[in-house]
């Protein structure tokens, strides 16, 4: 096998050194009948040859995706990833290395993240950043619960416009610890600011709101901050597509209290969900009830500018059930191709990303509304993501985009089973798709 | 070295983007004034030359797998195969957009249909989920299936027996899903007290959490007694799959009744550990567990000869993360799987545990193992020896550094009186001979500096890009941002 170098006379010579006669006299201490006898019942090792045509073959009933472009977003968005991200990352002393425990060792690592830490803060203008929580979903579960520490309170207010898999995921997160969760309907496509005004209260933990929202709108922060914070509560903010930030307020002017940011935008491939990373922000008072790993700034003997994971007596390996997570292996080598992507973007490239993501949707739902095919549900401001109901029976223009090579919007019934929502499409328009393809959209879906 | 954010030049850009073709479409007018950022924000201008640059420099600073020795004990850092980084990659796999009709995503699917059926052979259990991200967040779903399955029988069992000698994201996991932790001392052949057990497995305790091998690296030689106590109290045993890389073809954790499996895909099946993942830490559990698995699970309807992603139902513990799993770290290790067949498999194992019991066979004279019998997978010593010389075993590690090798895992396994000042060496199958020799020479003499000039050991390393830190330096300065950074130097 050629990822085992040892020799059967290396074995032998090995097991004589040992001083056992066999293999077997070194697991004496597995019970005799548990011992595995047979053969595993699995397919036979293949050359490098043959499991490249294998998975070859099984890639190939896929859709051919490098060859579609999606009109759907709902949590993963299509952006360009220019080519210098995918060749950096590839490096192996990125690739192969682990946690950056021994500093010495990890500068590269270490470093990298202090970088993407500094870009986040001055993206979301907040105090403090964790780099990396597996994805938005799991860290809006962090998020509340470390909510509920830092009030030792337990009622959440969760507005109905969190992605539906981040809702899901935060009844589990917060399941076990008995915490109320009251949903915050919605009108016109954005939280419903006076019910939030009618059902907040000061045992109120947190209220989580996503902007831009589920629907794409983008969500008025200034005014729930006042409400929020009037009652003394928490806010959370969830950023579900990073990209908006291009253009939009930084959080932290909004007074957030604990922000999520799910990163895949920043140069992370679909993937078909994962790996994608998530962000955790918050302000410096807070810093203790923080889930996960942080990088801080120091000196080494010689007093050179280094690198370290700090602030590390919150974590598993040293506080064990007190500790604020459970969080260890994180998406550490995201964090290093966000950075990289932030890096060439920079100021200009990310405002005119953005720039371009806006226009580009307002441009589609433009033309949607112009060929008298589609309707609003609702009228509210939005980034790259909105709703058209359409007036044709939606399953025959999936079809007629998947001929034409168009991965199709996302059916909000399925996630939202309101008769409102029936033909309704949640598009999602980045800047992958030019001026021209998206006439042919609006083409094939007018037609 | 200066941080990318130090290297900006005004208007140096480093991105391309085609022409901006809408003109006539104006920010102001999609963009309500109540979120319209009045400012750009500041991030860089650099050029993409600059980029390349700046981070194939910082690679420099790292040191990877394929650069040498790597003997993390239970950190499994085996060699992560080329072939598996090509074919995770592959263009239909990285395009596919995870909402995307399940018929456009058929490969997806099978692999984790077939990846399911082939982990659950391999030790011995019904059904896997693909979905947790991560060994700890598997440890999480796994303890929530767990809580779950008595919950819907009307039982109230709020306590989960964890050893001392477990991982720490044992007993942080368990909290998180609400349990009481209660620790289990270990014995002085370093396996779980089988009085204690007796002891504490009570009617209100959910189970006990296991790693076997354990973190000492000893396979527990009670664990058919262990079973009975648990499952005769009527609990469930969890198997820590952190230390799965010593059981592959040789014990599976099914067939001595672990109820719940882990695996850390980024260590027994050679995904990447990426300077601290994305790996996947999926879960296996036994058949009356299966109604509680996180949603959904993928299924093979055989009328329509179409695989699909399948609703689990309201016994579901729910969500954990958004979306289904971390797709490619599957597609490496389905190929590894194929790559290593069910010989390649046992062979893994074998190998690392004949190399393990070479490493401690010897070097036990210089370094007192914690335990002296044949171990598993890796083997655990204590350098407290050394303390009379003034080395302590983190001197020890470093001053590896300076003969070029990745140190061992350190201070852990932590648990008085018999593991303290611990040195946890792990060397998988991919490491030879001649390279465990190689390491061994070089802790002999490591051993040999440690009485003749113990101040090399205290001051390494020497001959790393930067030297030892000050720790309680950063925590006390918190610079967590490089905005923080010009802040404390105004403040100076």
């Amino acid at each position: 096998m050629r990822y085992i170098p040892n020799t059967e006379e290396q074995k032998k010579e090995m097991l004589q050194e040992i001083g056992v006669s066999s293999f077997e006299d070194l697991i004496q201490a597995i019970p005799g009948h548990l011992r595995w006898q047979g053969k595993l019942n699995l397919p036979p090792a293949m050359s490098e040859m043959e499991v490249e045509e294998n998975l070859n073959q099984i890639a190939q009933k896929n859709f051919n995706f490098s060859q579609m472009k999606p009109l759907i977003g709902a949590g993963a968005y299509l952006h360009f990833i220019p080519e210098a991200v995918k060749f950096l990352l590839q490096r192996e002393e990125f690739w192969t290395c682990y946690t950056p425990y021994q500093p010495e060792l990890s500068q590269g690592t270490l470093q990298s993240i202090f970088e993407y830490q500094s870009y986040i803060a001055r993206l979301t203008k907040m105090e403090v950043v964790i780099p990396s929580i597996y994805d938005g979903a799991s860290a809006t579960g962090e998020a509340a619960l470390m909510a509920l520490r830092l009030t030792h309170k337990n009622k959440v207010i969760v507005s109905q416009l969190l992605h539906p898999h981040y809702f899901e995921t935060l009844k589990t997160y917060l399941e076990p610890h008995n915490t109320e969760i009251i949903e915050l309907p919605y009108l016109e496509g954005l939280t419903n600011l006076d019910r939030l005004k009618e059902i907040i209260n000061e045992e109120v933990a947190a209220v989580i709101i996503q902007s831009p929202n589920f629907f794409g709108g983008i969500e008025k922060l200034e005014k729930i901050s006042e409400i929020v914070h009037s009652q003394g509560v928490l806010l959370i903010n969830v950023i579900v597509e990073s990209m908006a930030l291009g253009i939009l307020k930084a959080p932290g002017e909004f007074k957030v209290d604990i922000l999520v940011g799910n990163t895949q935008s920043f140069g992370l491939d679909l993937n078909y969900g994962g790996p994608y990373n998530a962000y955790l922000a918050t302000k410096k008072q807070y810093i203790r009830q923080l889930p996960g790993r942080i990088v801080g700034e120091t000196v080494d003997l010689d007093g050179k500018r280094a690198f370290v994971m700090t602030m590390r007596a919150r974590e598993q390996d040293i506080r064990r059930e007190k500790a604020t997570s459970n969080i260890c292996t994180n998406h550490n080598l995201n964090v290093t191709a966000s950075n990289i992507y932030l890096s060439l973007m920079g100021t200009e490239g990310l405002y005119r990303t953005s720039l371009l993501n806006t226009k580009s949707a307002h441009y589609l739902e433009n033309l949607l509304l112009k060929s008298g095919k589609f309707e609003r549900v609702f009228t509210y401001p939005f980034f790259n993501e909105f709703l058209l109901k359409s007036k044709e029976e939606i399953d025959k223009l999936d079809k007629k985009l998947l001929q034409n090579n168009f991965i199709p919007p996302l059916k909000i019934y399925d996630f939202y089973p309101e008769n409102k929502f029936k033909n309704t499409l949640l598009f999602a328009v980045t800047e992958v798709l030019s001026k021209n393809v998206l006439n042919k959209v609006a083409q094939i879906l007018s037609e | 070295m200066k941080l990318i954010l130090e290297k900006s030049i005004k208007n140096r850009i480093g991105y391309s983007l085609p022409p901006d073709l809408f003109e006539d479409i104006s920010l102001e007018d999609c963009i309500p004034e109540y979120a319209l950022d009045k400012n750009k924000k500041n991030l860089t201008a650099v050029s993409e030359v600059d980029v390349i640059r700046h981070f194939t420099a910082l690679s420099k600073l790292n040191y990877g797998l394929d650069d040498g020795f790597y003997p993390l004990g239970s950190c499994t850092m085996k060699y992560n195969p080329k072939i598996n980084e090509k074919l995770a990659s592959l263009n239909n796999f990285t395009y596919a957009h995870p909402l995307a009709p399940q018929e456009t995503v058929q490969g997806n699917l099978e692999i984790m249909y077939h990846l399911n059926k082939l982990l659950s052979e391999i030790t011995g259990m019904d059904e896997y989920t693909m979905t947790p991200a991560a060994g700890a967040h598997g440890e999480l779903t796994g303890v929530l299936v767990m809580r779950k399955y008595f919950l819907d029988q009307g039982k109230k069992r709020y306590k989960m027996l964890i050893p001392d000698s477990a991982h720490g994201t044992n007993p942080a996991s368990a909290a998180m899903a609400g349990f009481q932790v209660v620790e289990i001392k270990s014995n002085q052949n370093g396996t779980i007290d089988l009085s204690e057990l007796e002891r504490l497995m009570d009617k209100e305790t959910v189970g006990l959490m296991l790693t076997n091998p354990n973190t000492v690296g000893l396979y527990d030689e009670g664990i058919v007694e262990i079973e009975k106590i648990v499952h005769g109290k009527g609990g469930l045993l969890y198997y820590d799959g952190a230390n799965m890389n010593a059981s592959l073809g040789i014990l599976r954790p099914g067939d001595v009744g672990f109820d719940v499996v882990h695996l850390n895909l980024h260590k027994t099946f050679s995904t990447p550990h990426g300077g601290g993942g994305p790996g996947a830490g999926v879960i296996g559990v036994k058949k009356k567990l299966i109604p509680y698995l996180p949603t959904p699970l993928v299924d093979f309807d055989s009328s329509t000869k179409q695989y699909y992603l399948k609703e689990v139902g309201s016994k579901s513990i729910g969500k954990v993360r958004a979306f289904w799993a971390n797709f490619p770290v599957l597609v490496k290790t389905y190929v590894w799987i194929l790559s290593m067949g069910p010989e390649g498999l046992y062979k893994a194992s074998e190998t690392s545990i004949i190399n393990a019991n070479y490493v401690l066979a010897k070097l036990k004279k210089y370094f007192k193992p914690v335990y002296d019998r044949y171990c598993g997978h890796e083997c655990t010593f204590t350098g407290k020896e050394y303390k009379k010389y003034g080395v302590k075993t983190l001197d020890i590690a470093k001053r590896l550094m300076d003969y070029g090798m990745h140190p061992p895992t350190i201070y852990f396994p932590h648990f008085e009186p018999y593991a303290e000042e611990t040195i946890m060496v792990e060397p998988p199958e991919s490491e030879s001979k001649e390279m465990l020799d190689e390491f061994i020479d070089t802790m002999i003499k490591i051993s040999e500096e440690a009485k003749s000039n113990p101040e090399l050991l205290t001051s390494a390393p020497h001959k790393t890009p930067i030297r030892r830190l000050d720790d309680a330096l950063a925590v006390k300065m918190a610079i967590l941002t490089y905005d923080d950074e010009l802040n404390y130097q105004k403040r100076q």
